[in-house]
């Protein structure tokens, strides 16, 4: 059973806080195919995760699945408190804007919107767009003399970081990174995982879906999936 | 821990920031997709203006018909063989004499027809155009006048008058006023407004009241100008009964106004029905053009539709935005239809009518609301795409 993989112990200050992603037995099943079986893991406030596993393992629809995107067929998921299976799909967009920050392998920026625009785009969603707290969100990735540029003005690189000052913009609950540094030279991955280590840092709870064992590595511990179970 | 709920407490801006953001991601959205949306831009163009056209005429073809269909009302027109008048003798001919005039027209053919009395009176504030006319005969005779209140039906009415649009904005006269009529000789009447009368023509300006009241206060008895008839005839038939008249009535003249053409007037009614047929086929036709465009369009922008939904955007929001950029292109759309449609008109009012097509005001809400219904009724599909798009899906490149 999944439930007797053991998990890292988390520090001190990590146990004192509360559990962000509680996941108990999550099964996740297209006709007789079981894409999720049974999984059951914890993420704390201020870990960053690792999950990981070949293709097919279950990792995309676990990431929809944490990103509200889809729903479980069985099993509990509570984020940050909410207990997310049984809500409407209305009330699950409203989840998603306030605690949810998402940071895409294509970084999936709007291409008619300049950089700050896109930021500006979460924030409308959530509530209201501010171009000041927007631009302040860009200089803090150091991309605050790109702001009127449109995406396909920006590097790769660039266009990440605007991905990631995007999903923080809200001051979500849970950050969910999918593949970030996939299409990503060295130079920009180690720039991208630099950036989450110091989300951490300041108390950022981050789970990152990745292919890449170096990249796990530098996470505070690894979920692997094979077949669609917890095997790690 | 973080929490998204406390940034909106720290968020400078308010409603008119998210109005203003709104608005940008519209216009951009529009501006990035020009070429493609030209498309739909120019078919609501083409929509707008035949509809802006035909409705405008189509509000003028009444009045249009009326100056077309008086070739149906008094056709025949019956007046002394000398109009000189003699020394001491009153104008015009004696009205029983016009009367066995009118009478002669076999009545079968005979529509109405009426002995006609003008003269110069005076009204509460200034001067106007008596008519005197057999006020039974009237509607038959010109039934294209349109009456504002009700016609004067009882050839002994002489309380009653109607009076002409023109005249009575002048004398600020309207149904259930009354007004005095004083001849040159003095003489007066005082009679109650009952209709007002919109002819195109120049019982405009003109008062009318019946035939004895009108000799009375023109100190003309038993006389009248002239009579005019309306004839359900034509061609030799028509040519024969004028000649006939002539015959019987030696002291009289009879002529024509104008030939009939029913078959004229039969076109000209059938006009209105083909105008709203081309304008529903027109209408169909831009509102699939439209559909086509926007599906496109939204097939184009799934990702985004999907990247939109995970950053937090409902149904609404995704509904709110296509819905506002088709209604903004519509608006666009609406207005070059509108100037183009007005051009449109002019050109068929001088093909058809001969005549310029007045612009009239009720055209412009008319056109925007039947375009943004089209607009949107082709939007409904495309909307619906839009709302099934599965992020989850679209963001995997599925």
């Amino acid at each position: 059973m999944s439930d007797t993989i053991p998990r890292p112990l988390p520090s001190a200050s990590v146990a004192s806080r509360e559990k962000v992603i509680s996941i108990d037995n999550l099964t996740k099943a297209f006709g007789s195919v079981r894409a999720l079986d049974n999984v059951t893991f914890d993420v704390f406030a201020g870990e960053f995760v690792a999950i990981m596993g070949p293709s097919g393992s279950g990792k995309t629809t676990l990431l929809n699945i944490l990103s509200l995107l889809d729903v479980p067929t069985g099993g509990s998921y509570r984020l940050d408190g909410i207990e997310t299976a049984r809500l409407a799909e209305a009330e699950q967009v409203v989840i998603r804007r306030e605690k949810i920050g998402l940071v895409f392998q294509q970084f999936h920026l709007i291409p008619y919107l300049t950089a700050v625009e896109n930021i500006m785009l979460a924030q409308y969603y959530h509530s209201m767009a501010d171009r000041g707290e927007a631009l302040e969100a860009l200089d803090r990735i150091g991309l605050a003399d790109r702001a009127d540029h449109l995406p396909s003005q920006l590097s790769g690189g660039e266009q990440q970081r605007v991905c990631i000052a995007r999903a923080l913009i809200n001051d979500p609950a849970l950050i969910l990174a999918d593949e970030p540094t996939g299409n990503l030279d060295e130079g920009n991955e180690e720039r991208v995982m630099g950036l989450f280590k110091a989300l951490q840092a300041s108390g950022r709870t981050i789970v990152l879906v990745t292919h890449n064992p170096d990249l796990g590595a530098r996470t505070d511990y690894v979920i692997r999936l094979q077949h669609g179970r917890r095997i790690a | 821990m973080a929490a998204g709920n406390d940034v909106v407490s720290v968020r400078r801006g308010g409603r008119t920031e998210r109005v203003k953001m709104f608005a940008h991601i519209v216009w951009r959205s529009i501006a990035v997709r020009s070429g493609r949306l030209g498309i739909a831009l120019a078919a609501i163009v083409v929509g707008a203006a035949i509809v802006s056209a035909l409705t405008s005429l189509y509000l003028d073809i009444s009045i249009k018909m009326s100056q077309e269909l008086r070739a149906f009302g008094p056709n025949l027109i019956i007046s002394p063989r000398d109009a000189q008048e003699a020394a001491g003798q009153p104008r015009g001919a004696d009205e029983a004499l016009l009367r066995a005039a009118i009478a002669a027209v076999p009545a079968e053919r005979r529509v109405g027809g009426s002995p006609y009395l003008y003269g110069l009176v005076r009204l509460d504030l200034g001067n106007a155009v008596l008519m005197g006319a057999d006020l039974a005969q009237l509607h038959a005779i010109s039934p294209y006048w349109q009456v504002d209140g009700a016609w004067v039906s009882a050839d002994f009415d002489d309380r009653n008058a109607m009076v002409g649009r023109r005249l009575a904005q002048s004398m600020e006269l309207a149904p259930g006023k009354t007004v005095t009529i004083t001849g040159a000789g003095g003489e007066q009447a005082r009679v109650t407004v009952k209709g007002v009368m919109d002819t195109g023509e120049n019982e405009d300006n003109q008062i009318v009241v019946n035939l004895s009241l009108a000799q009375r206060l023109l100190g003309l008895p038993g006389r009248a100008d002239f009579a005019m008839v309306s004839v359900a005839a034509q061609g030799p038939e028509a040519d024969a009964i004028t000649a006939e008249i002539a015959r019987r009535f030696p002291a009289l003249n009879a002529r024509p106004i104008r030939k009939v053409s029913e078959n004229d007037g039969q076109i000209l009614q059938r006009i209105e029905g083909l105008m709203a047929l081309i304008a529903a086929i027109i209408l169909i036709i831009t509102t699939l053009s439209v559909n086509a465009t926007l599906t496109a369009m939204v097939t184009e922008r799934t990702p985004q539709i999907g990247l939109q939904k995970a950053l937090g955007a409902s149904n609404r929001d995704i509904v709110a935005q296509i819905l506002a950029e088709t209604a903004a292109i519509c608006l666009v759309a609406v207005l070059a239809g509108l100037v183009l449609g007005f051009g449109l008109a002019q050109l068929l009012g001088q093909a058809v009518f001969g005549a310029w097509v007045t612009f009239r005001p009720v055209v412009v809400p008319l056109t925007l609301g039947v375009s943004l219904l089209a607009a949107l009724a082709a939007a409904a599909l495309p909307v619906r795409g839009a709302v099934n798009v599965v992020p989850a899906r679209v963001l995997r490149g599925e």
